[in-house]
């Protein structure tokens, strides 16, 4: 294997891989060593000490940042291609599918807390999914459910403090307890 | 029309052709990657950067229209050959026809204004 020593050449090369620093690992080593190969091999056809035809092999390659610039812009029109693997199915999110169920099933208002705990968090994940995730429809769903629940949970609470403070002031009695509490006679 | 104008159209159709002038080169046989960087940027009105053509190369093989293969030179270290896959030559295939329709129509229009031009005076 032949070594290139040349200082110019040197040179290049750390420009160049301080210029590939972004670059996947892979993408930066292969780069290197096909432009490492380039050079030896046109660097066998100059001869030895001939600084004017190193510089001239040099600058056919272009700058290294044009070159990392080609690198890192893949298409033609500037339209970024990703790497052609397969997208995975965006699966549902699991805690949208819980919240759903709790905002269905009330539970004396557990279940509406529950959907509502959960269902914010499935839309936290699935919008940090970044369209890997879905069921936010369903998470928004379960969320909505839950407020209503919570709505019927303090409308029965007023509701029944109401029919509380109405049963105590029609009967005159201070404490609704002493309706039920039977008053011994005799 | 000014210059910078007609270079900025030409170089967006060498940039988009470039990567089938690759696989035209490589469909006549396998080359290793110097010599096929060389013979790119010797054609005339091509303008590469010799360097630029590497990571080119490196997407090609990505998209799996090339492949390599390490072969033993005469003179010096093992080199990396790049040749055709079955999706390159029909990648190549594909894109000489849209070629060809594409460039006898730009010099059909383009011939046309030449007449419209001469005709005027």
């Amino acid at each position: 294997m032949q070594v290139n020593t040349d200082p110019l050449v040197e040179d290049y090369m750390r420009r160049l891989e301080a210029a590939a620093w972004a670059l996947p690992d892979y993408r930066r080593e292969e780069l290197l060593a096909e432009i490492r190969a380039h050079l030896d091999e046109a660097l066998r056809q100059v001869p030895a000490g001939d600084e004017a035809a190193v510089r001239s092999v040099l600058a056919r390659l272009g700058s290294p940042e044009e070159i990392v610039a080609a690198a890192a812009d893949p298409m033609p029109d500037g339209q970024f291609v990703p790497y052609p693997v397969p997208a995975p199915a965006p699966e549902t999110n699991g805690l949208a599918i819980a919240s759903l169920l709790f905002g269905i099933f009330w539970l004396g208002g557990i279940g509406s807390l529950a959907a509502l705990i959960l269902g914010y968090r499935a839309r936290r994940e699935i919008r940090r999914s970044a369209g890997f995730q879905r069921g936010s429809s369903l998470a928004t769903i379960g969320i909505v459910l839950g407020w209503i629940g919570v709505a019927l949970l303090v409308m029965a609470a007023v509701a029944a403090f109401f029919l509380l403070a109405a049963s105590s002031t029609t009967t005159g009695t201070p404490t609704p307890v002493a309706s039920v509490v039977p008053v011994p006679s005799g | 029309m000014e210059p910078g104008r007609a270079r900025n159209a030409l170089s967006q159709l060498r940039k988009g052709t470039l990567e089938y002038c690759v696989l035209a080169l490589l469909g006549e046989g396998q080359r290793y990657g110097f010599e096929l960087v060389r013979t790119l940027s010797e054609a005339d009105g091509l303008m590469v950067s010799e360097g630029t053509i590497y990571p080119l190369l490196s997407r090609l093989r990505r998209d799996l229209l090339v492949e390599t293969s390490w072969q033993e030179s005469e003179s010096g270290p093992p080199r990396r050959y790049y040749h055709l896959t079955d999706a390159g030559r029909r990648a190549l295939a594909d894109f000489s026809d849209e070629w060809t329709k594409f460039r006898d129509s730009v010099d059909a229009l383009l011939q046309h204004k030449e007449k419209g031009d001469a005709g005027e005076h």
